[in-house]
């Protein structure tokens, strides 16, 4: 079944909105897979999309979510997974390089930050996603979203060294713990995803650099193999998805 | 005063007339409001009502396979509720045609 490009464009621009506004899955599905049949119909007989929504695609996107409940018991299932998963690649991270050391203010920062950032997406992709703006335009808003958590990040950090002085250390007993806990985290998600992702991703980000710093390599020479390693993992295993997906 | 605003509320009495004629699905539905001259109509705008009237369990949905083969299509059929409203729809409507018809003719 084939639909035209302006078509197409307003059913992914209608699953994002309603997904941003927090609607349940299936219900969305079913709703764009309809819409999808109309259109492929309407098309047949000579009509555009512009004809079929008879309105701006903003208004009429709010007028189908307007009529869907909101996914609380969805939302009540996402929200716990993803900062579970947040930490403990937080804390992985930091457990490998020895770091385990917060302060009140981090306890609290981080899920500030992740609740934030979350927000700050839903709002923008609903935006994007109902409102006809030139790419450059879209392309700022997601850079913005994108850098917002690394920039609160980074002013986390420096509150913290000037302000904050009261830490909470871990000891190596405890760097081993929250590996492990890391670990069967991410194996807990991927068995409730039934996805590889949330163990492939943080194998790519921590493995590379556990294995380089096993060698007598010099710093200079560790730092650089695990900057080349990285991104060269993640492009392969994107283009290895992109090519399942095909 | 816009046909839209007059027929907000009547257009679900249709959809469920329509519906009641036997179990069809959206573009079909919209081709029959076209064919008994509901052409101020925007046709996805029966999307968000046919919506509301599940919530509301006047009618069901189900997904059939297409004899063409492809993606499903949605099927709607009108249920106990969706008839006991329908039959409230007719009364209604008599009441309030008969009423603005009485009044506009007296004014010829």
């Amino acid at each position: 079944m084939s639909i035209s490009k302006e078509s197409r464009e307003f059913i992914e621009d209608l699953r994002l909105y309603l997904i941003s506004s927090g609607k349940n899955e299936k219900e969305i599905e079913e709703i764009a897979g309809e819409l999808e049949d109309h259109l492929y119909e309407a098309e047949k007989d000579g009509k555009d999309i512009n004809d079929i929504i008879g309105k701006t695609p903003r208004e009429y996107m709010e007028q189908l979510a307007n009529e869907m409940s909101f996914d609380f018991k969805g939302l009540l299932k996402f929200i716990p997974v993803t900062i579970l998963g947040a930490i403990s690649y937080i804390l992985m991270g930091d457990a490998l390089r020895g770091e385990m050391e917060y302060s009140l203010l981090d306890l609290i920062g981080y899920p500030f930050i992740f609740l934030f950032t979350l927000f700050l997406s839903a709002t923008s992709f609903k935006y994007v996603a109902s409102n006809e703006i030139s790419k450059t335009k879209e392309w700022l808003i997601f850079w913005i979203v994108g850098s917002t958590p690394t920039v609160l990040f980074l002013a986390f950090i420096y509150w913290n060294e000037n302000y904050d002085p009261v830490t909470y250390q871990v000891g190596t007993v405890g760097n081993v713990i929250a590996i492990v806990l890391s670990i069967l985290i991410f194996i807990g998600i991927s068995i409730w995803n039934k996805s590889w992702v949330f163990i492939i991703i943080p194998a790519i980000l921590f493995l590379p650099q556990v294995l380089i710093e096993q060698t007598s390599l010099e710093e200079n020479t560790k730092v650089i193999l695990t900057g080349i390693f990285i991104p060269v993992c993640i492009m392969v295993y994107s283009l290895i998805v992109i090519r399942r997906e095909k | 005063m816009s046909s839209s605003q007059i027929l907000k509320g009547i257009l679900e009495g249709c959809l469920l007339s329509i519906i009641a004629k036997g179990e069809t699905y959206g573009y079909e539905i919209i081709g029959k409001l076209y064919n008994y001259g509901f052409t101020m109509v925007s046709e996805g705008s029966i999307y968000p009502l046919l919506l509301r009237m599940r919530k509301e369990g006047l009618v069901t949905t189900s997904q059939k396979n297409l004899p063409s083969g492809g993606p499903k299509r949605k099927y709607y059929s009108l249920t106990a509720k969706g008839r006991k409203e329908l039959e409230a729809f007719k009364e209604r409507w008599d009441e309030i045609a008969g009423c603005v018809n009485k009044l506009l003719e007296e004014e010829g």
